[in-house]
């Protein structure tokens, strides 16, 4: 289930300029996904799965969505007037700053909703199970 | 060539860290010429100016707000830029000598570059807003300079205090110079300085003069905000020289000076001015006066002098612009060789107080030949700068237009000062130089420092001197060009020590007579009893700060408690209040129910189902039942989206439906199957009529804004644009990435705050080192709801 539907938040993604969809939709269906795969098999096959530090994730939305606000201002236009190239590409339709800013809201999406869950999945006062005890191992893990 | 004027000692600044290394004297020598550079670029375009025209650079910077980087060169402007320059390049320069010994020396060179780079900005700048900019820089940056000596409580406070006076008073300045601007139509100096008739009828006048006048007060210590500058003088010296002479404190003085000719010739500015400036100087001159610290002595004289400046600019008219002008430089001059003199007799002997000195005339001859210089100019003795300064002040208050009573009272409160400066000046003079060897004299060796420590001092102080014998006719032009800006139109200056037997000759002659006979009882009204130490201002404001801080926690410990409850039981009655009122007043009529003759059935059902769904989360005595009723009311929202033909909101509310149940069955998993009843009746009563309110209120407004025709609405605008403009059909994500973006921009960082929130709250508290034990107890006692009502 999880490739599959992590390939629909991407083509939700893309398509929402146009159709239903777009950065957030996106988003939350992929964390969905993943949020699906901690209840079915835990929190611990869900990092393995995906070892990525969501915190990260979501910092790095953030930054990107901002970062495509900029090159207006470098033409000498307000912050975020948006650019667009000439030509759509193949498979992935126009692209411009837009869209984007749109994936910034994506990974912003992914990463702060995954990360909430697993906070309070692995969160021992919630939870004090047995199985919890390799929880600050992974925390290196995710700080290295 | 203004940018680069300004800009050089902004972006050198860091250049001045290279000071670390050893031989750090001659490096600082190296980095004066940075100053020195600047002080050669602005004589460069000084011509034009001194013949009367101004130069004129702009580039737009941000044009939304009106706000350009103008920097402008006049008369009033030149001169201080020649002034900060001229006395930066000697205080970087003293600097590396009074600082040789400290490794933080190319720290504090970098601020001090930064601090001239603001001030120049400030005295350049040619629209108001850029003025304010490098203004508050200028704030930051002393606040660097005052608590440079970190570890010490009192460079700290001082530095602190500094903060918080000039900080506030930029705060009403800034609005001040909007109300300003908003009358005017243009934040350029060159415009509002033109519409001067048009500022003085308008209603906002004396709002923006107060407020304006505010921020200049405590930027120049007027009386009440005086007490932060003696508190300034804990910086290092070099520092306190820059300040108190050239820099800083002048700002105040110079915005004055500049706004003078379109906010002056009312009563309220005039009076004001020469009433406050006129009551700052004669008190700061009294209390100088009975000083033993050589640096608290000359900051009060500073206070005093900045209250003389401010008097003349009220007094107004012909000679009260020659006046501010012409004492400015004589002022700079004086002060700045003063305060490095009182930093070598501190570097020398280990000490600077006055009881602890004394007969240094044998060890440090020409440190003494150079403070009797600068003393006789600031006591005003004839043939000095100082003179030709006072005797101008005094044709300013002989010659103003506020009439006779308030002409006595500033020649009598000129006068006044002039003798307790005399003895000021006589008491720094004796207790250091004349008299018996202290014991600080004997405690070491004591000499004349190097030359290259006595060239920053020296060159002002004999500057003081030649300017009225050699140069007083270049000076005169610069003098001329500087109080036409200050006046508003063209004057002819001619600077001169002597006007023949005149008034001002006279008043000046005796108060030199008074002072010299007060000489020998100098001590004993420095050893009389004074104020007690709970009236002095500084003490004032800090039990202000204190209150502050203990009202601000009683404040935050009652509105913020630590109960989820009471968080939402505050916001929602906030909401009901500050909403609510507003609604019922002007909203209320807008609403319309007009009902669409083609509602399906099917509609009404899904519509129907949501209040069902909410009365059973409400009545649910389970907490899945609570989830899943709630759940109803979420898929039942998502199905009018879809209804309703908007499957953006609609996939959203569904993906939103899936995880808050997966997020509240996360949290709900460990507490207790079923709801159990801890709060009273009453609570629950009164939480219901809440919450029902705010449902009420949120309905209406949703429903006010839905048929409110008084604005045209946005639908046609972004359904045309779309496709055109932002380069996609879905409407609603152009509006989100495009049209709106920013706002998006903003709620994606916020939701990232909102991740490192909880972040903070689950993740930090595992590790427990973090968080002391009494945060963990309280955190693990607080009970989850309201006290238990053990009588039901």
């Amino acid at each position: 289930m999880l490739p599959l539907l992590l390939m629909l938040s991407i083509f939700m993604l893309f398509r929402g300029h146009n159709l239903p969809g777009g950065g957030f939709i996106g988003g939350l269906l992929a964390s969905s996904a993943i949020i699906l795969q901690m209840v079915a098999f835990g929190p611990k096959v869900a990092r393995w799965i995906l070892p990525v530090n969501y915190l990260i994730v979501a910092a790095f939305g953030v930054f990107f969505g901002a970062l495509w606000g900029l090159p207006a201002l470098f033409a000498g236009l307000p912050y975020m007037q948006a650019f667009w190239l000439p030509e759509p590409i193949p498979g992935v339709g126009k692209i411009g700053t837009p869209v984007l800013f749109d994936i910034g809201v994506y990974f912003t999406v992914i990463g702060v909703t995954t990360k909430i869950a697993l906070l309070l999945v692995e969160e021992p006062i919630l939870f004090p199970l047995p199985e919890m005890k390799s929880v600050p191992v992974d925390h290196q893990e995710e700080v290295a | 060539m203004l940018y680069p004027i300004v800009f050089i000692a902004l972006v050198a600044s860091p250049l001045a860290l290279i000071a670390r290394l050893p031989a750090r004297s001659l490096i600082a020598w190296g980095l004066a010429f940075i100053p020195l550079t600047l002080f050669g670029l602005t004589l460069t375009q000084a011509g034009p100016v001194l013949a009367g025209e101004q130069v004129v650079e702009e580039i737009s910077w941000v044009p939304a707000l009106g706000l350009n980087l103008t920097f402008t060169l006049d008369g009033l402007s030149l001169l201080f830029a020649l002034i900060i320059t001229g006395i930066g390049t000697l205080i970087v320069g003293y600097a590396g000598h009074y600082l040789g010994a400290d490794s933080g020396l190319g720290r504090f060179l970098a601020y001090l570059m930064l601090f001239m780079g603001a001030m120049l900005g400030v005295v350049l700048a040619g629209n108001v807003l850029t003025m304010f900019v490098f203004w508050e820089l200028t704030s930051v940056t002393s606040y660097l300079l005052i608590g440079y000596k970190h570890d010490y409580p009192d460079a700290r406070r001082g530095a602190l205090h500094s903060l918080l006076v000039t900080g506030g008073g930029g705060l009403a300045l800034l609005v001040g110079l909007l109300l300003l601007g908003q009358m005017v139509g243009s934040y350029e100096f060159r415009d509002i300085l033109a519409a001067g008739d048009q500022l003085r009828a308008h209603s906002l006048y004396p709002a923006a003069v107060i407020l304006i006048l505010l921020g200049c007060f405590t930027k120049s210590a007027q009386i009440p905000f005086h007490f932060w500058l003696p508190g300034a003088m804990q910086a290092p010296t070099p520092a306190s020289a820059f300040l108190h002479s050239a820099t800083m404190v002048k700002a105040g003085v110079y915005l004055m000076a500049r706004l003078s000719p379109a906010l002056g010739g009312t009563a309220l500015w005039d009076v004001t001015l020469a009433v406050v400036g006129g009551a700052t100087m004669t008190f700061a001159a009294i209390v100088a006066m009975r000083q033993f610290d050589l640096k608290a002595m000359l900051a009060y004289t500073t206070i005093s002098m900045l209250g003389a400046l401010t008097m003349q600019i009220g007094l107004g008219g012909k000679y009260g612009a020659e006046g501010v002008a012409t004492n400015i430089l004589a002022h700079a001059l004086y002060k700045s060789a003063l305060f490095m003199l009182a930093g070598v007799i501190d570097h020398e002997c280990g000490t600077r107080d006055l009881r602890r000195l004394g007969g240094l005339r044998r060890y440090m001859p020409q440190t003494m030949v150079i403070t009797a210089l600068a003393l006789l100019s600031f006591g005003g003795i004839p043939i000095m700068f100082g003179f030709v300064a006072k005797e101008l002040m005094l044709e300013a208050a002989l010659e103003t237009d506020l009439g006779t009573t308030f002409s006595t009272l500033a020649v009598a409160a000129i006068a006044i000062t002039a003798i307790a400066y005399l003895i000021t000046g006589w008491r720094l003079f004796s207790n250091t130089f004349l008299g018996q060897r202290s014991t600080a004299a004997m405690q070491q060796h004591v000499a004349d420092p190097t030359p290259g420590m006595l060239i920053g001092p020296g060159v002002p102080a004999i500057l003081s001197l030649f300017i009225p014998l050699v140069l007083l006719a270049p000076i005169s032009t610069l003098i001329a060009a500087a109080s036409a800006a200050i006046y508003g139109r063209p004057l002819e200056v001619e600077l001169a020590l002597w006007h023949g037997v005149n008034p001002a000759l006279l008043v000046s002659l005796s108060a030199i007579v008074i002072g010299v006979a007060m000489f020998r009882f100098a001590e004993q009204l420095a050893n009389m009893r004074g104020w007690p130490t709970w009236l002095r201002g500084d003490m004032i404001f800090d039990r202000l700060i204190e209150r502050t801080l203990t009202g601000a926690t009683v404040l935050t410990r009652t509105l913020q408690e630590g109960r989820l409850r009471r968080y939402i039981l505050i916001t929602a009655l906030t909401m009901l209040i500050f909403v609510g009122i507003p609604f019922i007043s002007f909203g209320l009529g807008t609403i319309r129910f007009d009902l669409d003759p083609q509602l399906q059935f099917y509609e009404i059902l899904a519509a129907a189902l949501i209040p069902i769904g909410v009365i059973a989360t409400i009545k649910a005595r389970t907490r899945l039942g609570a989830i899943i009723a709630v759940g109803v009311v979420g898929a039942m929202v998502a199905l009018l989206f879809v209804i309703f033909s908007a499957p953006d909101l609609a996939l959203t509310q569904l993906l939103i439906e899936v995880l808050s149940t997966v997020f509240l069955l996360l949290v709900f998993s460990v507490l207790p199957v079923r709801f159990e009843s801890f709060s009273s009746v009453w609570v629950r009563q009164r939480d219901a009529i809440v919450a029902t309110a705010v449902g009420i209120l949120m309905g209406g407004l949703v429903l006010a804004t839905a048929t409110n025709d008084s604005f045209a609405p946005l639908a046609p605008f972004f359904l045309e644009n779309s496709l055109d403009k932002g380069k996609g059909a879905n409407v609603v994500n152009v509006i989100l990435v495009d049209f709106r973006g920013f706002d998006t921009l903003g709620e994606i960082t916020v939701l990232f705050i909102a991740l490192l929130g909880i972040y903070g709250l689950l993740r930090l508290r595992q590790g427990k080192d973090d968080v002391t034990p009494e945060r963990v107890e309280t955190t693990a006692t607080e009970p989850l709801s309201e006290p238990v009502d053990t009588q039901r």
